[in-house]
């Protein structure tokens, strides 16, 4: 087998895993490469994910049997395994041709998790020592390694995750029997308790599947909301379930549900930098997202009695729940009306879309139109009508890589 | 009346200084390439050199706006010399607030422009695809819409420290090369490759790697596009031929 076959088929074997950022890391030059704190995305695939880390497998052998993954010890695939040399010579020749921003590094687990660890950390110090390499580094923790081979690791990466898989204890064990949730647990607390500059710089991060079991939206962003309280975690990743084994326990879908991910996506943002909490968007009532409307307009529309805003007075964190106004526009917002009352057409030259601000704002007391339109029909009508034609014209899903 | 100043920055600010000094309005200014129509006058005043200007004007202006300026003139915008002027005379009223200041025109034009080059060099700086010579030297063609080579150029220099490159600007027919000590900017003409070139088993592997990393039941062809516009996809050797082909 040469290596060009090699990499076809662990690279196939490791594209479901939906982190490629390599942000988060300042890494001074080595003989080659460096990181950038804010990171750089090489190229866009087919799917219009980004492409900015070498993203393969040491090896797509695996002694699990985990229903819904390729690699499972049970299905009849091509398998391969690298030499840790091949993996260097092609991140450093990568990286020379500016194809790559570094190596996302994961593995099917041979023989045992510790064997899998040392393989995976022989690779990545002989890029480190032999080769110096300064680039940006995202390996997998296996579950169920030790703490002394964890330690190691974390201090040749920028980054180390370890997916919890399914949003619940209950889904893992249906269709992960052979891992735990304690074991990936352990990894992140240890992560976490020793994060420093020189251990998982970047920090760590976590994947869920998203429709492979039946949780509500509610349960997930719960989930959610306590690995980042828990583990400080950089990142949930999301990814929408694509059947690629056939099993009793599986579900039978078609297509992969994809505006529910871009759902997961936007409202885990709200967590993380817009001051929301999980049961503002969600609760018992409502536990899943509406798939038509964003979680923010959603709420905003549920809480018309706060609407319309005044730009010219109203605080950061309420500038924030305008829908259509980010961090960007809101620090701007707030940076201009210092020197200047702030109106419409000051909004536009401010850089802030209006597309779906307008509806929930007023500048100077003024609405975009006559104030009696300020009602929640005319405003729920005329956002889907943007959508729609948003959606016929761009496809604005997924930009969240 | 038509200002002209000779190609650099420097010279620009120099040229500006001067018409500020003498209180004089200008219709509009232009580098000496600059060609009139009939109904045009211009006028290349002589300028003696002021080595002090830049850190004068730093220290008057501050450190934020001063970048501005620079990239809105590394910017391929018509007019950017007349907006950068207008900007400085602003700056002179507004001080260090001027980038607060978006109500006034120029200075939300001056930000969005510098806004824009800054995100251009930034993609760059992931698009870039150097092909390595049979002497072992990396080499790579760009036609950005901004002269953002030499912000490439020092992002290159701390990450492939220790590799001799080119970066070729064919837009402006400007190659950056650099000794693994220090990069040159050089007129376009100085170098030719073609005989240098060879087949390059990496790239094959890339495209490989290319082609198999998207997932088929989420191709997304706009989000794609989005992301990796199609004026870019010339030098990108990952993008199928056929696909380049369409455009």
């Amino acid at each position: 087998m040469d290596l060009k076959e090699k990499l076809v088929i662990l690279a196939d074997s490791a594209k479901y895993d939906a982190s490629c950022s390599s942000s988060g890391s300042k890494r001074k030059s080595g003989n080659i490469g460096n990181t950038s704190y804010c990171g750089i995305c090489h190229s866009f695939a087919s799917d219009g994910r980004c492409i900015s880390l070498l993203k393969i497998l040491l090896t797509n052998c695996c002694i699990f049997d985990c229903k819904y993954c390729l690699n499972r010890r049970s299905n009849n695939i091509k398998r391969a395994i690298f030499a840790p040399e091949e993996i260097c010579s092609i991140t450093i020749n990568f990286y020379k041709r500016n194809y790559i921003e570094g190596l996302f590094l994961s593995s099917g687990i041979i023989k045992s998790p510790d064997y899998t660890m040392n393989l995976i950390i022989e690779t990545i110090s002989l890029l480190r020592n032999k080769y110096h390499f300064g680039g940006y580094i995202h390996a997998k923790a296996i579950p169920g390694t030790s703490k002394v081979l964890l330690n190691k690791l974390g201090k040749l990466v920028d980054r180390l995750s370890a997916n919890i898989e399914l949003p619940t204890d209950n889904g893992l064990k249906l269709l992960a029997p052979n891992k735990s949730s304690n074991k990936i647990s352990e990894i992140m607390s240890y992560v976490n308790d020793n994060k420093s500059s020189k251990f998982v710089p970047a920090g760590q991060s976590t994947q869920m599947i998203i429709g492979a079991t039946n949780e509500s939206d509610l349960d997930i962003m719960n989930r959610s909301k306590d690995m980042y309280n828990k583990y400080k975690l950089k990142r949930v990743f999301y990814s929408a379930y694509i059947p690629v084994n056939k099993d009793k326990l599986l579900p039978t879908i078609n297509t992969p549900p994809l505006v529910r991910e871009n759902r997961l996506y936007q409202a885990d943002w709200l967590l993380r930098y817009y001051n929301f909490k999980v049961s503002d968007i969600l609760d018992k009532n409502n536990p899943n997202f509406n798939l038509l409307i964003d979680p923010k307009c959603d709420w905003a529309l549920r809480h018309l009695d706060e609407f319309p805003k005044e730009i010219n007075k109203c605080s950061y964190i309420d500038l924030l729940k305008i829908p259509g106004i980010g961090v960007t526009s809101a620090k701007r917002i707030i940076s201009s009306r210092k020197y200047f009352s702030v109106d419409f057409k000051d909004l536009k030259k401010i850089g802030v879309v209006l597309k779906r601000a307008k509806y929930f704002i007023t500048c100077n007391g003024k609405y975009f139109i006559d104030n009696n339109n300020f009602k929640r029909d005319f405003i729920e009508y005329n956002l889907m009508l943007e959508d729609k034609n948003n959606n016929d014209f761009i496809g604005k899903q997924m930009s969240l890589f | 009346m038509i200002y002209l100043y000779k190609e650099s920055f420097i010279d620009l600010l120099n040229l500006i200084n001067y018409l500020l000094k003498n209180k004089i309005q200008p219709e509009n200014i232009k580098n000496e390439f600059y060609l009139k129509t009939l109904l045009e006058e211009t006028y290349y005043p002589f300028i003696e050199e002021d080595n002090g200007l830049c850190d004068r004007m730093i220290n008057k202006i501050g450190i934020d706006s001063f970048t501005i300026i620079y990239y809105v003139f590394l910017s391929n915008v018509n007019d950017k010399e007349l907006l950068i002027y207008k900007f400085l005379l602003n700056s002179l009223k507004y001080k260090d607030k001027i980038k607060y200041m978006r109500n006034i025109d120029c200075v939300s034009k001056c930000l969005k422009i510098s806004r824009y080059v800054k995100h251009e060099a930034h993609k760059f700086k992931g698009f870039v695809r150097f092909s390595e010579l049979n002497n072992c030297v990396l080499y790579s063609e760009i036609e950005p819409e901004n002269n953002i080579i030499l912000i490439l150029s020092n992002h290159f220099k701390s990450r492939l420290k220790n590799e001799y490159w080119i970066i070729k600007d064919n837009k402006r027919n400007v190659i950056s090369i650099y000794d693994k000590n220090n990069f040159y900017i050089l007129d376009g003409n100085n170098i030719d490759i073609s005989i240098l070139k060879k087949k390059d088993c990496y790239e094959d592997m890339w495209k490989a790697f290319y082609n198999t990393i998207g997932i088929k039941e989420r191709k997304n062809d706009k989000c794609r596009m989005n992301f990796m516009p199609k004026k870019y996809w010339k030098y990108i050797v990952e993008v199928n031929d056929n696909e380049k082909s369409d455009m």
